[in-house]
């Protein structure tokens, strides 16, 4: 029976169900469900919206074997707006009956004919079946790094799941924080990364219900400094950062006499994370400044967390200059399973741009968002 | 079994580490261990270098067995010739 790749309809919802159900029987993480309407929930297709959603499901005959999606969004290219697409999940009945293993090829053949400049973001590592596959389909990955600044020594020693993946590491955990050493050490070395010549800010920090013009200025301002990134008008972060939603906390950054940047901070008390245990994370999901304002805004938004009492703070940054700017601010480079692969042709345009990959501005705020954090 | 066939097999072999003898034209990965998602990437992107050809998402669902996938390289290849004259 041969397997055709559509749009999501309204017939297809049992059939999405049934999907997911198998995907549950196998041992599947619920974050591949497939939503059980046809609508693409945040960010439908709307009028002349620039940024929106698309489902596409493997149908075989009256089942749904596998899935993907493509967020469409404008992006800058060195201040040259163009159109390219994320290419989320996809996922495929392959994962738990090999009968379908050559479905996931069927389909991300089918997404680079439906648009050539795609990109995905995330995905776990290198090590992981997708980025294999991506690369191996001569797509260009690299890492996105990831820092992170420990707020509260003793709770983080306590709760981060890396470090206490063995009983003998969990009680080495908890005598080194109980004994005050893990403080000290942390401190110290959060200290030493630090650099004193960086200005203290001293402007205001004012959290903002939702954007609007400023932050439009500020993207004019902007854009043309970095060599890639999604439009960040207030239009498109209005739509991606919901105004009321009660889970982002956006920050505008004001110097003395101008709009220095803007961040989008959360502060999540995790539950049984499997990284990150019980501990309070902050995390700055997203940024866009003057790359010369980064770690203003950077510091800024440190304090702003740390005084909220997190225990972490978390950020992947891909731009050279918010990387630096999370270095002076005293974060340490952790390992980073935050990847982003870019099809050939997305490739090719971005080599003449930026041959060393370093003023591309990705972070948590794109792809699928800061779905974990 | 035709060269193509036999081809085919050699690279599915080398690429899943198996003796080209455990590869019959009914193998597909329900049966062959190593044989998953991945793999099967990596057989279809041999194929298509070592015969300078690319396969549409719709062929790609055809391969399902490796006499099934030897079936179709010998088609498309004709057609290709078949084009070329």
């Amino acid at each position: 029976m041969s397997i055709c790749i559509q749009s999501y309809t309204q017939e297809l919802v049992a059939a999405v169900r049934a999907f997911n159900g198998r995907l549950a029987a196998g041992g599947v993480s619920t974050e591949f469900c497939l939503p059980e309407h046809p609508a693409a929930g945040l960010l439908p297709k709307v009028a002349d919206r620039r940024i929106y959603q698309e489902y596409f499901l493997a149908r075989e005959r009256d089942s749904v074997r596998g899935a993907y999606i493509l967020k469409h969004q404008d992006f800058s290219f060195s201040g040259a707006i163009r159109p390219i697409a994320h290419l989320r999940l996809p996922i495929s009945e392959g994962i738990i009956n090999k009968a379908y293993a050559g479905l996931a090829l069927q389909m991300l053949r089918n997404a680079l004919r439906a648009h050539s400049s795609l990109f995905a973001l995330g995905m776990g590592g290198f090590q992981q079946p997708l980025p294999r596959m991506l690369q191996a389909l001569g797509w260009n990955l690299h890492e996105v790094p990831f820092y992170f600044k420990v707020n509260r020594p003793w709770r983080f020693l306590r709760h981060i799941q890396p470090l206490r993946k063995t009983p003998a590491r969990r009680l080495a955990m908890d005598l080194v924080a109980s004994s005050g050493i893990g403080w000290l050490g942390i401190k110290s070395l959060q200290a030493m990364r630090a650099q004193k010549s960086i200005p203290q800010f001293a402007g205001s920090v004012q959290q903002s219900e939702g954007f609007s013009a400023w932050a439009d200025t500020l993207w004019e301002n902007c854009q043309r400094q970095y060599s890639f990134l999604a439009v960040r008008d207030s239009a498109t972060l209005n739509l991606l950062y919901p105004p009321g939603s009660g889970r982002f906390i956006c920050l505008r950054f004001e110097g003395d006499d101008s709009l220095l940047g803007w961040a989008v901070v959360l502060d999540t008390r995790m539950e049984n994370n499997k990284y990150f245990g019980n501990l309070r994370v902050g995390s700055i999901v997203d940024c866009l400044a003057r790359t010369e304002n980064a770690p203003q805004v950077i510091a800024a938004a440190v304090d702003l967390l740390e005084q909220r009492g997190v225990d972490l703070i978390v950020s992947n940054q891909s731009h050279h200059c918010w990387a630096a700017a999370l270095r002076s601010a005293g974060f340490l480079r952790g390992p980073s399973n935050f990847i982003f692969a870019a099809s050939p042709k997305l490739a090719d345009s971005l080599r003449p741009l930026d041959p060393q990959r370093t003023r591309l501005h990705l972070n948590r705020g794109d792809g699928d968002g800061p779905i974990h954090l | 079994m035709s060269a193509i066939f036999e081809q085919v097999r050699g690279i599915a072999a080398d690429l899943l580490g198996v003796p080209p003898d455990r590869i019959t034209s009914q193998s597909s990965p329900e049966d062959l261990e190593s044989w998953d998602s991945v793999q099967h990437l990596n057989i279809t992107l041999a194929l298509e270098q070592q015969f300078q050809l690319q396969f549409d998402p719709e062929e790609i669902d055809q391969m399902r067995t490796i006499g099934q996938i030897a079936t179709l390289l010998e088609q498309k290849l004709a057609r290709h010739q078949v084009w070329k004259q």
